[in-house]
């Protein structure tokens, strides 16, 4: 296999890509004993995010497996439908499967991103679009992916949506650990936005 | 858009950016003792560029252990 042409991704890159990493990790289905010991062990600094990443431990520390999947599954599957629809559609429709998946699949279709065959979620699902947004970073699709390209994915898929979903997520009364994740990721995405303005 | 100059410059700011607002706390607290950790030996399998799952365990056990 030929090397793969290699940015020079700063430590700051690669733990934006850890941070989609791990909350798409806890958002694509309830956490193993070893993801809450992880998520019990962060400890953020003085920054609102990082208020957020301890908020985040002190609640994974109050949390079993057994009421993380309760409260996953309260929030995100229900009986009939969950306390939230995670996918970019619903938000920017009010529909699931609408126009904005089908953009999101073209432009996942330029990126050389397919579904893998063992999932049935639609592709807007907020984990697959942060799992997306961390392979760009990693270069799991190919050649790391620009600034540049990563702005342009995040402003059409991620900025036009999801900052909504996480400010959902934090105010859920459900559950304090998913709060604290939807708080993580409300300020990530802040941090983010702000970032690319900067390029 | 910008010359190189320029964007190397940006970079730093970003860097400085990405770190101040959190982000670069997550860098370097890498240390959690978690034995349970299936070892970072295990080796992710290569994959081409097309290649997309949506749950990765082994990756996200072992990107989360660095954090």
């Amino acid at each position: 296999m030929p090397s793969r042409p290699v940015l020079d991704v700063s430590e700051e890159e690669m733990a934006r890509a850890r941070l989609y990493n791990f909350i798409a990790a806890l958002l694509s289905r309830p956490p193993t004993q070893l993801e809450i010991d992880v998520a019990s062990a962060l400890s953020g600094d003085s920054s609102l995010l990082g208020q957020a990443l301890t908020r985040v431990a002190t609640a994974a520390r109050a949390t079993s497996v057994d009421d993380a999947a309760d409260a996953f599954q309260a929030l995100f599957i229900g009986l009939g439908r969950g306390e939230l629809l995670p996918y970019g559609s619903y938000y920017l429709t009010g529909f699931l499967q609408e126009k904005p998946l089908a953009r999101l699949r073209s432009d996942l279709g330029r990126l050389g991103v397919v579904r893998d065959a063992d999932v049935s979620e639609p592709e807007d699902h907020v984990a697959s679009i942060l799992e997306v947004m961390a392979g760009m970073i990693e270069g799991h699709f190919g050649p790391q992916l620009t600034l540049e390209a990563q702005k342009m994915f995040f402003n059409a898929h991620v900025a036009s949506w999801m900052p909504h979903f996480f400010k959902d997520l934090e105010e859920n009364r459900t559950s304090p650990f998913y709060a604290a994740l939807g708080c993580v990721g409300a300020r990530f995405l802040e941090v983010e936005e702000e970032a690319f303005r900067m390029i | 858009m910008a010359d190189d100059k320029t964007k190397t410059v940006e970079g730093e700011d970003r860097r400085g950016f990405l770190r101040s607002l959190g982000v670069g706390a997550v860098v370097g607290t890498a240390a959690i003792a978690t034995g349970a950790v299936p070892a970072a030996a295990e080796e992710e399998p290569a994959k081409e560029g097309t290649g997309y799952r949506e749950t990765e365990h082994v990756r996200t056990y072992y990107d989360l252990a660095k954090f």
